[in-house]
């Protein structure tokens, strides 16, 4: 049933919820709105890699190593390759023109080259010097493309499912200490003390060493270490809203506990939580790359963009576009993570309703 | 206002600095301007004291701040006089005798043939536990069961028979014992400045040295600052006034250095470089005594059934790896010794990808079926994690079983290893000196430290016990080459992937006294300016 409602001048007004208010806002936000297709952008081609027109992201070719990126296919590419190796090679002897010996090794190679067939991991077999990087390939000839969208698919769920976990456990259990009180928040604030002593990346290292290396155990135990601050922030929120009228409101209508925190204090804070959830995917997703590097994250032939981030800085000054594809992605992603994340604070702010 | 002026102070601040250093660069060198040689040395050194180092690293500082009875030639490697002036030996090829010169320390204190004696009791004494004690165990009649505490020190057959003449007896007739003297396990040093400080000995500002150099400065993960040392016997030979080594682990910055003129020498460039450092005009490639191979737990199943290890290994190709991935024109190795001139490298196998099927399959894993899960260890590196990928691909797609790899820091990986706690691991070994002894003996032997697979087969250990006590010579390699047969051929005990090959750039039209050699060994004193 619609609830109607009319104003002071008598007029028809339709109510609007909390959240069709803020989609309101949110759309007028452009950059939130760029940041959120570009969000969805990205899920949508993680979601439907398997079924994209790419090539596997661990299939090794190696010949096809470090092409550089190109709609030519691989063939022409190592040709030219080492039609250049060997001029160069003829400059520094000092000679301006190829001998004939170069010469018919580079006609070899364009032969064996057309002809060359490889059978895949996957079992079929094809002239693999016909294959296309756009990208370009990796130091072992695997596809940058695919491992970019690969390596997207493990990134972007890593910060989402981390993100998401730490925001579940620690908006809960702030928000109960927060409005409990008492002895419960001393002893829930105690325990989060003693877990802010210790250091969490000691802390996902031992998980990850006695539970075993997979992903998702890398997810569980970033979660468990990482909604202390979420819950922090929550309860002080919480204790700056428990004493305000609508809650003494609320509780003189005999509303109970669970009512309050959940219906009444939870929605007010999320302001507060959503900035702050979505300002943490960047985070894990950086935590992530660092753990890998420490070889405790994602363990090859699967890759994350921290991994590629990685394995592109040491060939930075020879084959730059392995680290500028994996960065770009990355950091077109997290923008929008933060443009989005700004955006849902301005349109989930109770206080700004009245402007826009 | 206030904010304006500062902003400007660290402006200037900035600049100034900047010009400071441009024009330290700039300065044009004096004639009279000391001949510095820059290295990198890759890592900080565990410690300067011989008994307690065992890496290259360390190696390098030991070469330049002290030395042994005998030296190393650059170029050749063999004995060169060093603290002892000639040597001679009886004709059981047993007792060995060394004439040694009156050197002093740099402080001046003399060092006489006790010296010697004493300090090679300290390295064999239990109490130093030297990781490197067996290379004298080996060879010196009596040290083995001294340093394995079964005996006291009065059994090792070493002796001061005067002043400035030194004896030992070997247990037998190893003809490499004078190359092994080389080597810090038969480090001379100086036990007066050890008393007085202890474990502080090795500070800049306690230490005594007898080498080509003199230590100056270390400061940890900076620099370690080395001057010519003028009590040298032979300081007329050396012709570096100074010599500074780098701790630099990253190999970007390093041949960042090395283009800017900072560093002499570097040994590595980032993997992504190779191709185009290859073109270098500095770039020296050669045949190093090393080989890349992987280690199997052969006390877990499945890798206690050779037929397992033969699978694996013969389904590798070794042509395509060194052409491919590793691309340093490494050498296919087919056998654990890497070739020498009187030991051409062992072919024990062959790969062969249907043969690798068809061993897989009667070891009870037909087409991968029921594979145990399996993990490739390794120590974080880039070219290890390649080689790593390329092998797990290509068990996937010969084998049909699924491996997963990961790395570990270097320290954790040894300790790993050396408790049996892995499936395969990489491992990599140089010789400690030019014989296949340093393989086969130290790295397959049933009871050897670096057996960390714990290979045991009694027939192989018969045979090295047999080439032990023969003298050099065609029929002494003959019994070698028949273990390594037995060990690679039969047992498949390791894989070996290639021998290596050591890549360097240093500019030799500028530095002489260098040379490529076998062991990359390259002593500092003999590098001069041209």
């Amino acid at each position: 049933m619609e609830t109607t409602v009319n104003n002071e001048l008598n007029q028809h007004v339709k109510g609007v919820s909390l959240w069709q208010d803020a989609w309101r806002r949110l759309r007028k936000n452009k950059m939130a709105m760029f940041g959120l297709y570009t969000i969805i952008f990205y899920a949508v081609i993680s979601l439907s890699a398997p079924i994209l027109p790419i090539y596997s992201y661990k299939q090794q070719v190696l010949g096809h190593q470090f092409l550089r990126p190109s709609f030519k296919p691989a063939g022409q590419l190592i040709y030219e390759k080492k039609s250049k190796f060997l001029h160069a090679m003829a400059a520094k002897e000092g000679r301006t023109e190829l001998t004939a010996k170069e010469n018919q090794e580079l006609a070899d190679l364009k032969e064996s080259l057309a002809t060359e067939k490889k059978k895949l991991l996957s079992g079929e077999e094809v002239l693999v010097n016909n294959r296309v990087y756009i990208l370009g390939t990796d130091s072992l000839g695997r596809d940058l493309l695919s491992r970019i969208i690969y390596g997207g698919q493990v990134s972007i769920m890593i910060g989402l499912i981390g993100a998401l976990a730490s925001m579940l456990i620690g908006v809960v259990l702030g928000a109960l200490s927060g409005y409990i009180g008492g002895r419960f928040d001393t002893l829930m604030m105690r325990f989060v003390d003693i877990m802010y002593s210790l250091p969490y990346i000691l802390l996902v290292i031992i998980f990850m060493a006695i539970f075993g290396r997979n992903i998702a155990n890398l997810f569980f135990a970033l979660a468990i270490v990482s909604w202390l601050t979420v819950a922090r922030v929550v309860r002080g929120q919480v204790l700056s809203l428990k004493n305000s009228e609508f809650i003494e409101a609320a509780r003189s209508s005999g509303a109970g506990t669970a009512r309050i925190v959940f219906r009444h204090l939870i929605p007010n804070t999320s302001g507060v939580i959503i900035v702050y959830t979505t300002l943490r995917v960047p985070a894990f997703i950086m935590l992530e790359a660092f753990l890998s590097f420490l070889g405790l994250g994602v363990q090859a032939p699967f890759a994350s963009w921290g991994v590629l981030i990685q394995d592109g800085v040491y060939a930075m000054t020879t084959y730059p576009w392995l680290l500028w594809f994996p960065a770009a992605a990355m950091t077109l992603f997290l923008f929008s993570m933060n443009f989005l994340g700004d955006g849902l604070r301005d349109a989930l702010d109770p206080q700004s309703k009245n402007k826009l | 206002m206030k904010k304006f002026l500062f902003a400007f102070l660290i402006v200037a601040v900035a600049f100034s600095a900047f010009a400071n250093g441009g024009k330290e660069n700039a300065a044009p060198a004096a004639a009279s301007e000391p001949v510095v040689f820059n290295y990198n040395n890759g890592t900080e050194p565990q410690s300067l004291d011989p008994a307690e180092i065992q890496g290259v690293p360390e190696h390098n500082v030991y070469m330049s701040l002290f030395e042994g009875l005998v030296t190393y030639n650059p170029e050749t490697l063999a004995a060169e006089p060093g603290l002892a002036k000639s040597w001679e030996v009886s004709d059981d090829g047993l007792t060995w005798t060394f004439h040694l010169r009156k050197a002093n320390w740099s402080d001046g204190t003399p060092i006489t043939a006790q010296t010697v004696v004493d300090s090679w009791l300290r390295f064999l004494s239990p109490e130093t536990a030297a990781v490197y004690a067996y290379l004298p165990g080996m060879i010196i009649d009596g040290a083995a069961d001294y340093n394995a505490g079964k005996t006291g020190p009065e059994s090792v057959a070493i002796k001061a028979v005067d002043d400035y003449t030194f004896q030992f007896k070997l247990n037998g007739p190893a003809p490499y014992a004078l190359g092994m003297l080389s080597h810090y396990a038969f480090a001379v040093v100086p036990l007066h400045v050890i008393e007085k400080f202890g474990s502080k000995w090795t500070r800049p500002e306690n230490i005594v040295t007898n080498g080509p150099y003199k230590l100056v400065e270390w400061q940890p993960h900076d620099k370690i600052v080395m001057e010519k040392n003028p009590s040298y016997w032979d300081a007329a030979s050396v012709k570096l006034d100074k010599l500074v080594f780098y701790p630099i682990e990253d190999e970007n910055t390093a041949l960042n250095m090395y283009k800017q003129g900072d560093l002499d020498w570097i040994e590595t460039v980032p993997d992504a470089q190779l191709d185009s450092m290859k073109l270098d005009p500095t770039y020296h490639v050669n045949a190093a005594f090393i080989t890349y191979y992987y280690e199997f737990n052969t006390t877990k199943a499945p890798f206690d059934n050779a037929d397992v290890r033969k699978a694996l290994s013969m389904s590798i190709n070794r042509q395509e790896l060194v052409d491919k991935v590793t691309r340093g024109g490494q050498f296919p190795a087919f056998g654990l010794t890497p070739p020498l001139a009187n030991y051409p490298a062992v072919v024990a196998f062959k790969e062969d990808a249907a043969k690798a099927k068809e061993l897989l399959a009667k070891a009870g894993y037909p087409n991968g079926q029921g594979f145990p899960k399996t993990t490739i260890l390794y120590n974080t590196s880039e070219g290890h994690k390649k080689i790593a990928e390329y092998v797990q691909q290509k068990w996937k797609e010969v084998l049909n079983i699924d491996v997963t790899i990961e790395n570990q820091e270097w320290a954790t990986y040894l300790d790993n290893r050396q408790h049996q706690n892995f499936d395969v691991a990489r491992a990599g070994w140089q010789g400690d000196y030019v014989d296949p002894n340093t393989f086969l003996t130290d790295l397959l032997y049933s009871t050897a430290g670096n057996n960390d697979g714990r290979y045991s087969n009694p027939e192989y250990d018969k045979l090295l016990d047999k080439a032990a006590t023969m003298p050099d010579g065609k029929a002494r390699m003959d019994v070698l080459r028949q273990a390594e047969e037995i060990a690679i051929g039969q047992d498949m005990a390791v894989i070996p992937f290639y021998y290596y090959t050591r890549s360097n750039w240093i500019d030799t039209n500028k530095w002489g006294g260098w040379y490529t050699n076998i062991l990359d060994v390259h002593p500092f004193k003999n590098i001069y300016k041209k």
